[in-house]
């Protein structure tokens, strides 16, 4: 047995849902009469992913949601986490912020889409803000609880060897609350990919959301699935890209997670 | 004979009196009602005694971790306020930085006092060879055996060149055979070393394997019961010979008698 059976092995029970859906949608049609706006067969979805790659569409639209994507990532998280270690570190930052947190975080993202609309008028701006906004909240919470977490002995460890002030903050306090950190990347991530969408469909001028939501008007139900389809797919393929390496070479080497 | 003493102590306890608030409730909780003692310089001093004693509390003080509510500690005549390298501590736990490399948790405090990489990895690597783990310097804490983990956090003490290692029930978390090779190590390592050393332990026959001197404290609130004095040459301290050595046997039951709290045969 080579070392890549396992693996091959995995990959095969990944993708047997996947193939399931395709056959069934492949198939219904055959079994059930419908008309074909309501669920349009698997090749027209693929004619209409060829067109709009060919034209330039489709990759205009997924740059755009992708470069909105990663500035509200930025902007969220750039917040969040240093917001989230002060919280963690200093009971006074605690005190002031957690109630009013508390009472932001269930009106994040969303909810803020008829206000952004007003301040920012409909396009980059409000989408921009509604996906930081969603992307704050969602990650804050893991930096603090990443923080909190670290064993009282790691820092008598540490001040017990020499450690003091910044030298606590960068050896310490940082890695030590990684594990949450990364969680709270990831996490966030997904849900500022579903606040886009949602954003763009609501306040958004082009990207995959809005490409979706204008399709409606045509009856373009192949439009409507492609999308589904990219934000899916694309979504696969940024965790796999950004966390799943980000996870194996620090927690999982740090022996913090078992995988 | 007071003058004589006072230059040979490193650490002087005075009176010294530990509560702390316990985390749940708002109760204090006296651990050291009043401990007067005098840690002569490079000597290896155990304190022993049964859970709840306050050892480990009397350690956490003397680390600077938290403070006296009475009496002082001093070292080398200087009040102890705060946590400072010149006193390593090697905890139960370990307590080493899962996202480090052995060697460099080992060179953690030489990275903390600023000397250069070439110089603080020479250093660990030193110490990983006196504390048998040269193999190990590359993994990751959590591919290390418990015994591995403590003898990289008695390197990690060592590289720092503390002038005093406070050891919290380090052994306690080991198998009874690990314990007894590191029990065997550590008389090994500490005779290259040479600093003073204050062991915790509620183990009887570890207290009198390793110590020069065994402190005996009270059940909570500790209080000192007796010092025994341990003589047994350096040399001998295996546990092949000790094991058959009647002072080992006498002085490690007259411990025992004194932790267990039976009067004592006049």
């Amino acid at each position: 047995m080579t070392r890549l059976a396992p693996r091959l092995h995995d990959l095969a029970l990944g993708t047997l849902p996947f193939v399931l859906i395709l056959v069934a949608w492949f198939l219904l049609p055959h079994l059930l009469d419908y008309p074909s706006y309501m669920l349009p067969s698997l090749g027209t979805v693929i004619d209409r992913a060829i067109g709009s790659i060919e034209d330039g569409s489709l990759l205009e639209n997924t740059l755009a949601s992708l470069q909105r994507l990663a500035i509200g990532f930025i902007i969220g998280n750039g917040v969040a986490i240093p917001l989230g270690i002060a919280i963690a570190l200093n009971r006074h930052v605690a005190d002031t912020l957690r109630p009013v947190l508390t009472f932001l975080q269930s009106i994040a993202g969303i909810a803020w889409v008829p206000l952004a609309i007003i301040w920012f008028g409909i396009g980059q701006g409000a989408v921009v803000f509604v996906i930081a906004n969603t992307i704050f909240f969602a990650g804050i919470y893991n930096t603090v609880v990443g923080v909190e977490s670290i064993p009282n002995t790691l820092y008598r460890a540490v001040r017990s060897h020499g450690g003091k002030g910044i030298q606590i903050f960068t050896e310490l306090i940082l890695p030590g609350a990684l594990v949450q950190i990364i969680l709270g990347l990831r996490t966030s991530m997904a849900y500022g990919w579903r606040a886009l969408v949602a954003g763009e469909m609501i306040a958004g001028t082009n990207g995959l959301g809005y490409m979706s939501i204008e399709a409606v008007q045509w009856y373009q139900t192949e439009t409507v699935i492609l999308g589904m389809i990219l934000i899916g797919i694309l979504w696969l393929i940024l965790d796999r890209l950004l966390f799943v390496p980000l996870e194996q070479r620090t927690i999982v080497r740090w022996g913090l997670i078992q995988r | 004979m007071t003058t004589t003493q006072t230059t040979d102590t490193k650490i002087r306890l005075d009176a010294v009196r530990l509560e702390y608030v316990k985390e749940e409730g708002r109760s204090r909780h006296l651990a050291v009602e009043s401990i007067s003692l005098d840690i002569r310089d490079k000597e290896f001093l155990v304190v022993v005694g049964p859970s709840g004693c306050g050892k480990s509390t009397l350690i956490s003080a003397i680390a600077g971790f938290l403070k006296p509510t009475g009496g002082h500690i001093t070292m080398d005549g200087r009040e102890i306020t705060r946590p400072g390298a010149d006193r390593g501590v090697v905890f139960q736990e370990y307590a080493l930085l899962p996202w480090k490399r052995v060697i460099d948790n080992v060179a953690l405090g030489l990275k903390f006092k600023g000397v250069p990489k070439a110089e603080r990895y020479a250093t660990a690597r030193r110490f990983l060879a006196i504390t048998n783990l040269a193999d190990a310097e590359q993994k990751f804490p959590h591919e290390l055996s418990g015994g591995m983990k403590q003898r990289a956090a008695v390197a990690r003490t060592l590289a720092n060149a503390p002038e005093v290692m406070l050891m919290d029930e380090p052994f306690a978390a080991v198998d009874a055979q690990t314990r007894m090779t590191l029990q065997e190590e550590l008389v090994r390592v500490w005779e290259q070393a040479r600093l003073t050393v204050l062991f915790v332990t509620h183990s009887v026959e570890e207290a009198v394997f390793l110590g020069d001197r065994v402190v005996v404290l009270t059940p909570g609130p500790g209080r000192i019961k007796s010092i025994v004095d341990v003589s047994i040459p350096r040399a001998r301290r295996n546990w092949q010979e000790m094991n058959q050595d009647p002072e080992f046997i006498r002085l490690r039951d007259e411990v025992l008698v004194q932790v267990r709290g039976q009067p004592v045969a006049a």
